[in-house]
């Protein structure tokens, strides 16, 4: 069962939750381009680093909540290194160190490097992501993509309201996994549960699309009731995330 | 001439509505949904819109919304003329609830309408403060209760001051008490001065507001029109004929039946027995707490209580859609939650709340016919008629596309088509009209006769009287009042959660 | 002020509905919810376990295909990849501003085509072309993002693979789907 998350007031009013959604993107996405450009173990542990001080220090995410947060990452983090370990490029690579030898299947030395510098950048995207879900509301998000991006109100509002459906969404699914067991369909999952939910789901936008629509919100001219502002946070956020920046280039 | 023409203000006045052949069909569709509806609606009225399920109500509701046309498909007929802003309320809160915090719903619908910034933070918590939700500003919808909902629903509708307010069974989905404070709510509104178009299923609660009925018939068309005493004058029969809900005081000048006590039951062999129940969906946050209960073979246990107070999911415990986490559930013989989906299926139902969250299937014939067995196939035409839903017709039809009644039937017939013993059934009545009612009760006291187990989970105090048995209280977990487990009694009383509304029987042969 | 309510609300034309945004977001967020259930129930299978992963790589990128046939405005299957991720994103904490960028190229990808075919022709090759066009543009996010190591020739493969998979399913999957939902009634006022 899926539910919204509750964050904190600790971490709405740390200095991440006060800056705008769209800072706090802007740069993630710097980082993950630097990520995506080096295979380099120092760079990617800086912006690792980074991201867990960010969070835990900027976005005062409780540590507990931000490793429960992380774990699965850990998983999937050691499934891409052993796939880049196993598969890699430097396997075919005569000169390169052999670890070792399987009949066919070889590892080698730099092989095992690339694999643990991509699980390391698994760990380090993981990082920044919860740095950003864990400070970030919903509702704010949307209000800078209108107020600060200037998209249009319609879409992210309506976006804002689907989202409100998802412990909704998420309900059904589990009534109708219920329903089919209890029909004498079995436990597992289906394809037609797919089908059944999404049926489900555009009944339930074509009421909300009722609802809004009857609260005048197909006109144009919309008001803001809250207001998003730039201000010394963002500047402050951006700031670190180019000395951030400034370190990993430093560094090669 | 085609097309409709919706005005504001220029020609009616501010809170009043002008109909002249009104009428509206939804895409797709042959028949009507609605039609030829003349009426004027004075400012300050409050109209009470009745009709058995199909009637066009709903369509009556959005075409005062000016909503037909627009969002929902189809040809809208004749002309409507209504004077000044509309404020809808639907029935489920869920879907119009649009952001994640109290007070920014609340603005919602100001933003849309332009209002000023300044405007907008005095006329919040205004209005939160008269829907009685004071302070809750910055509370998150989704941790309101089901009554705090809808009158957040309300509080957005009423925001931007409308004069008109039209409201679709607002309280379908709250409990007695709810439902009762939500009606106050709306006196208080109608005293104040804005005209109110609102259909209630509950008429013991809406009655005494309305002052003018309008009744629609099953084809779409207006059957009766006027102040509530004289429709039932005029139109008695008709309606009862309908099949639309009235008050148990116009049910007696009309000389409705009272109830007749169910004929002893004959009490067969246990079918579910449980002992310390005990669960709870997150830890430490135990939903039923150390529950004893038995049902047995031609026995009737409902288990009523406050929203919230672990009657559904004590339910699913026993058919073994959830495992106990204290205590044991027998169905049967063995665990329920152990076994197979098809021994499942064969030995225990279970009907959920909202007929369309339980369809697997996109056409009637494949969803009452779902993982059949041959035999039990062979068997499905008969008990689709006998459920007046016949292959022939239904057939090739959407589940989804029924009214509310007959999707209520073709879910039962998927679950009776495998004949189990013990039928747990969640707010079976839910949201329907008197001729449904009236059939789903002769379904069930067919297959009570047949020595079926019957656990009914419910608000509806008539469906406690009217099926007799015992009756058990939840609340908090617990169970607080009549008699969950031991012997099965004949008949006997009903004791209820929330004080009742009146409409009990006083008993007596008709 | 007046408004004449059409004769049949039949949503042609470029301009979104409020029925059509919400559509189109309920899309992003239903398959949000069921991708994350999944995601739950196949956890412990990890990476390259066979058939599930293939349905879980393609589950990603149904959306955008799935809404712009079934809503025909411009930007749908961008705009609901988009909630998908932002599901993905705030509510399961998964992958951070890198699920946008997924969301972002997987919609990109289809929009793209269905664009190429000035929004008019929503048939079987441009869906095919659609979803190979997505699945191109998220095999390449992906190599680069976590299979950078991985040697080419293998990586070369798995694109061709992936490729040809989403160009077969896709519309497979997409019109049984249609088709399923036109059958429960809920496309009407929709075109095609």
């Amino acid at each position: 069962m899926i539910l919204l998350p509750e964050l904190d007031a600790r971490q709405l009013t740390s200095p991440l939750g006060r800056a705008s959604p769209l800072t706090k993107l802007a740069v993630g996405f710097a980082w993950l381009a630097a990520l995506v450009a080096t295979t380099d173990p120092r760079q990617t542990l800086v912006i690792l680093g980074a991201g867990i001080a960010g969070a835990i220090g900027l976005g005062r995410v409780p540590v507990r909540r931000f490793l429960r947060a992380w774990l699965p990452f850990v998983a999937a983090a050691a499934g891409i290194a052993a796939v880049n370990t196993i598969l890699g490029a430097a396997n075919r690579d005569p000169a390169a160190r052999e670890l070792l030898g399987l009949g066919p299947l070889r590892i080698t030395e730099p092989a095992l490097a690339v694999g643990v510098v991509l699980g390391l950048r698994i760990l380090a995207i993981a990082g920044i992501g919860i740095a950003f879900a864990q400070t970030t509301e919903a509702t704010t998000l949307a209000d800078a993509l209108v107020q600060q991006a200037r998209l249009p109100d319609r879409f992210a509002y309506g976006a804002l309201a689907a989202y409100q459906a998802v412990p909704r969404l998420s309900l059904d699914l589990g009534t109708l996994v219920q329903a089919r067991r209890v029909r004498g369909m079995g436990r597992g999952w289906s394809p037609r549960l797919l089908l059944a939910l999404l049926v489900l789901a555009l009944r339930h936008a074509d009421r909300m699309a009722l609802a809004m629509d009857a609260r005048g919100f197909a006109a144009t001219g919309r008001t803001r009731y809250r207001i998003v502002r730039w201000s010394a946070v963002d500047a402050a956020v951006a700031l670190g995330g180019l000395l951030v920046l400034a370190a990993t280039v430093a560094l090669r | 001439m085609r097309g409709a023409v919706v005005e504001r203000g220029a020609v009616v006045e501010p809170g009043a509505v002008v109909a002249r052949g009104l009428g509206f069909t939804h895409a797709g569709s042959a028949e009507a949904a609605l039609r030829d509806v003349d009426l004027e609606v004075a400012p300050g009225e409050c109209l009470l819109v009745l009709g058995p399920s199909g009637s066009g109500k709903s369509t009556f509701v959005l075409a005062l919304a000016e909503l037909l046309g627009r969002d929902v498909a189809g040809r809208l007929d004749g002309t409507l003329e209504v004077g000044g802003p509309v404020g809808v309320v639907f029935q489920d809160s869920g879907t119009q609830l649009v952001m994640e915090r109290v007070e920014d719903d609340v603005a919602f619908g100001l933003e849309n309408r332009a209002w000023t910034r300044g405007e907008m933070q005095a006329r919040v918590p205004q209005v939160l403060a008269e829907a009685g939700l004071d302070g809750l500003g910055r509370e998150r919808t989704a941790t309101l209760s089901g009554g705090q909902q809808q009158r957040l629903a309300l509080a957005g509708a009423l925001a931007p001051r409308p004069r008109l307010l039209v409201l679709d069974e607002p309280t379908a989905n709250l409990d007695v008490d709810g439902a009762r404070a939500f009606v106050d709510r709306l006196a208080a509104l109608h005293a104040a001065g804005t005209t109110i178009v609102l259909i209630e299923h509950r008429v013991e609660l809406a009655w005494r507001l309305a002052d003018r009925v309008l009744v629609l018939g099953r084809d779409g068309r207006p059957v009766d029109l006027g102040p509530p005493a004289h429709v039932v004058r005029r139109s008695g029969r008709a309606l009862l004929d309908a099949g639309v809900w009235l008050p148990a005081d116009v049910d007696a000048a009309l000389g409705v039946a009272s109830r007749a006590a169910r004929p002893p039951a004959v009490i067969g062999e246990p079918l579910a027995v449980g002992h310390g129940i005990g669960f709870g969906y997150r830890r430490r946050v135990p939903v039923v707490r150390d529950v004893d209960v038995s049902v047995a073979a031609g026995d009737r246990l409902t288990i009523v209580g406050p929203n919230g107070s672990g009657k559904s999911t004590l339910g699913r415990l026993l058919v073994g859609l959830l495992r106990p986490d204290a205590g044991t559930v027998r169905l049967m013989g063995d665990a329920p939650h152990r076994l197979r989906s098809d021994q499942l299926a064969r030995r225990a139902a279970y009907l959920f709340q909202d007929p369309e969250q339980q369809f697997l299937a996109t056409t009637v014939a494949a969803e009452a016919g779902l993982g059949l067995r041959d035999d039990e196939l062979a068997r499905l035409p008969e008990l689709m008629d006998a459920l007046a839903l016949p292959l022939g017709r239904f057939g090739a039809r959407s589940p989804y596309a029924l009214s509310g009644g007959e999707q209520r039937r073709l879910s039962l017939a998927g679950i009776l088509a495998r004949s189990p013993r013990l039928l747990v059934l969640d707010e079976p009545t839910f949201g329907q009209d008197r001729a449904t009612y009236q059939g789903l009760l002769a379904i069930l006291g067919a297959r009570l006769d047949d020595g079926v187990g019957l656990v009914a989970i419910t608000h509806d105090e008539r469906l406690v009287a009217d099926l007799g048995g015992r009756s058990a209280v939840m609340s908090g977990g617990r169970l607080v009042g009549g008699t969950m487990a031991g012997a099965p009694t004949t008949g006997g009383t009903a004791a209820t959660g929330g004080s009742a509304t009146g409409g009990s029987a006083t008993g007596g042969a008709a | 002020m007046s408004s004449i309510a059409p004769p049949v609300g039949q949503g042609g034309g470029a301009a979104w509905r409020t029925r059509d945004i919400l559509v189109t977001a309920v899309i992003g967020a239903a398959f949000g919810v069921f991708m994350a259930a999944l995601n739950a129930v196949y956890a412990g299978l990890g990476a390259g376990a066979g058939s599930p992963w293939l349905l879980v790589y393609l589950g990603w990128l149904l959306p955008a295909v799935l809404a712009p046939v079934i809503v025909r405005k411009p930007g749908a299957g961008l705009f609901a990849e988009l909630v998908a991720a932002s599901v993905s994103v705030l509510v399961v904490s998964q992958w951070g501003p890198d699920a946008l960028v997924s969301g972002f190229l997987q919609g990109i990808g289809a929009e793209a085509v269905f664009a190429a075919f000035r929004y008019r022709r929503f048939g079987l090759p441009v869906v095919a072309l659609a979803g190979a066009a997505s699945a191109a543009l998220a095999f390449v996010h992906d190599t680069v993002l976590y299979y950078q190591g991985v040697a080419p020739e293998l990586l070369a493969l798995t694109f061709l693979f992936m490729v040809v998979s989403a160009a077969v399913l896709m519309p497979l999957v997409a019109f049984a789907i249609v088709r399923g939902l036109r059958e429960a009634g809920v496309l009407r006022g929709f075109p095609g």
